[in-house]
């Protein structure tokens, strides 16, 4: 059996991804055994080593070496697959890019030192290059982690869950935070496929999945406003793991 | 006169020896506080007067996720469900009338074997109960879709065996009961009191349609709550050293992806799966045209994040049903 070439990279972003597959500890004799893994930086193996079967990329693109970088491995690469919320979304470090200028964030964060990160706001994958696949968690789940190199490995992409947080919730025979407390939860809104971690422990959803297919989020604001939760604060929770949303969709 | 009374300070006795036929499984109050159907560790921990529970018991029948077959070296096999004989006590008439829906379901020709490994493991044990706001029936009944009936009285139960398990179970216990000069009267044996619906009446021009598929945020709490709703998503995974499985998991008529195939989807909007959903629960399809299968338990409704009710819908209200539209 041919073994698929790899290629596994981080832009910006807190590796917290590539170290879910690391974290693969049952399976990962078996994958580097079935896998060609010729450029994974943070695991150390070599950069470079062009072409890939498949290039899974981790964090949002903020600068010109991301954007570099993103580029090789899109020209590279059979498949692109964009990992984690950053990847998909922008993520956590996309959730001020519609509240400050780069500018003030820059300030902000280096000071007035003399050199300073060329840097832009933290944008998707999808803004620069076609992906191919995408696992959606901040960081994904560690099965469908897996159910990816499987199915990478029979030449296809894996099936996975695209319901809400919800469904798995309820399956769980747990409380709704949402119904039962009156709690800001993004639950009904977010994609499933988490097995509802953190409800399931009393947490709400704070949807770091970033939104499910056709989500009701006019409904979905409508509800939290009911509760009595304000406009901006709603929005804040939402910007969380994903700066952008239509808060007027209904499908 | 037949020995057939459960006085109250024997019911403890009652479920130890319910044990002697499989593992006793009950309502219990969770942590969080929902009600569910668990092991029962101890007869204290049993909720004789709960509402209903989050999760119907069909989830004893198709659990959630379930691997149904294996394929390895060239071969498939089916799973075969690990079979232990588990005795579900208090379960109330309309979530027994459900597992009979999905008996007729599951068990027609060509039955599925994961179900019915598990139909044939389980004992039920019926119990009578107190109809509250969510409830869509109109009163207490009782359901002769179980193997042993109680019906509670004031100072304990009316039992009666619907099968030979039952029998089993009121003879194994004949210590225990005693015979009452009055027998608690059994109400009426009635059937879902949710009448089937006119097919047509899913197109027509009422302005709810509109109002619940805005509403309606897709969460799936309505299916997964639902004690009758058995649609269900199957999907392929492989394995890392060859080989793969398959998966059942429970599925949802008002996810964008239940109607989508290779090219198109056949319910691309949630006005069109909302009809779909009324088709299926008020009318049904072949080979079970005309009977529905809302058994009046009221999870949907208790469940539904935007409240949406889909009986709100009719526009001729059975007037037997004894309720209000």
């Amino acid at each position: 059996m041919n073994r698929p070439r790899l290629a596994i990279a981080g832009l910006t972003a807190c590796s917290g991804c590539q170290l879910t597959l690391l974290n693969c500890e049952e399976e990962l004799a078996e994958v580097a055994a079935r896998f060609d893994l010729v450029s994974f930086p943070m695991a150390e193996s070599v950069e470079g080593g062009a072409p890939f079967d498949a290039a899974i990329v981790e964090g949002a693109v903020s600068t010109p070496g991301d954007l570099a970088n993103l580029f090789r491995l899109r020209n590279s690469s059979r498949l692109l697959v964009a990992l984690g919320t950053c990847a998909i979304f922008g993520g956590v470090a996309a959730m001020n890019n519609g509240v400050s200028t780069r500018e003030e964030l820059v300030a902000a964060v280096y000071g007035d030192g003399e050199k300073t990160v060329e840097s832009f706001a933290p944008a998707p994958l999808t803004n620069f290059v076609s992906v191919d696949f995408s696992i959606t968690g901040c960081p994904p789940e560690k099965q469908e982690v897996m159910a990816l190199l499987c199915a990478l490995l029979n030449g296809t992409l894996p099936p996975l869950a695209t319901y809400p947080v919800c469904t798995e919730c309820r399956s769980r025979e747990n409380l709704c935070l949402l119904l039962e407390r009156k709690e800001l939860c993004l639950g009904p809104i977010i994609q499933g496929g988490c097995n509802a971690r953190c409800p399931a422990t009393g947490i709400v959803c704070e949807g770091c999945r970033g939104p499910v297919r056709e989500a009701n989020v006019a409904q979905e604001l409508e509800l939290l406003l009911e509760r009595g939760f304000g406009r901006k604060e709603i929005e804040r929770r939402m910007s969380r793991f994903k700066p952008e949303w239509d808060y007027g969709q209904r499908r | 006169m037949a020995k057939t009374t459960l006085k109250n300070i024997h019911l403890s006795h009652f479920l130890e020896l319910l044990r002697l036929f499989g593992e006793l499984h009950g309502p219990v109050l969770s942590d969080q506080g929902v009600f569910s159907f668990a092991p029962l560790a101890s007869a204290s921990d049993l909720q004789l007067n709960y509402s209903r529970t989050q999760i119907p018991p069909k989830k004893y029948l198709l659990p959630f996720r379930e691997e149904i077959l294996h394929y390895q070296k060239g071969a498939y096999r089916q799973a075969v469900p690990y079979g232990s004989e588990t005795v579900l006590f208090g379960v109330h008439p309309c979530d027994l009338d459900a597992m009979a829906y999905l008996d007729r379901v599951f068990l027609a020709e060509a039955a599925d074997s994961c179900y019915a490994t598990r139909r044939a493991n389980l004992t039920l044990v019926g119990l009578s109960c107190r109809p509250d706001d969510f409830c869509f029936c109109s009163g207490p009944r009782e359901s002769a879709a179980c193997d042993l009936f109680l019906q509670a009285g004031e100072d304990g139960f009316s039992l009666t065996a619907r099968s030979a398990k039952g029998e089993a179970i009121t003879a194994a216990a004949a210590d225990l009961l005693v015979e009452t000069e009055k027998e608690i009267e059994p109400p009426a044996c009635g059937s879902c009191n949710v009448l089937p619906q006119d097919p047509q009446l899913r197109f027509s021009a009422h302005p709810l349609w509109v109002k619940f598929a805005e509403a309606c945020v897709s969460c799936g709490a309505c299916s997964v709550c639902c004690p009758t709703c058995y649609c269900f998503d199957l999907r392929e995974y492989p394995s890392l050293s060859g080989g793969a499985e398959r998966v059942r998991e429970w599925d949802n008529c008002l996810f964008v992806t239940h109607g989508e195939v290779a090219g198109g989807n056949f319910r691309a909007t949630r006005l069109e799966r909302l009809r779909y959903r009324f088709l299926h629960k008020y009318c049904g399809f072949t080979p079970l045209t005309g009977i529905t299968s809302c058994v009046g338990c009221g999870r949907c409704k208790e469940f539904c994040p935007v409240g949406i009710d889909l009986r709100e819908l009719f526009q001729d209200l059975p007037l037997d049903c004894g309720r209000t539209p």
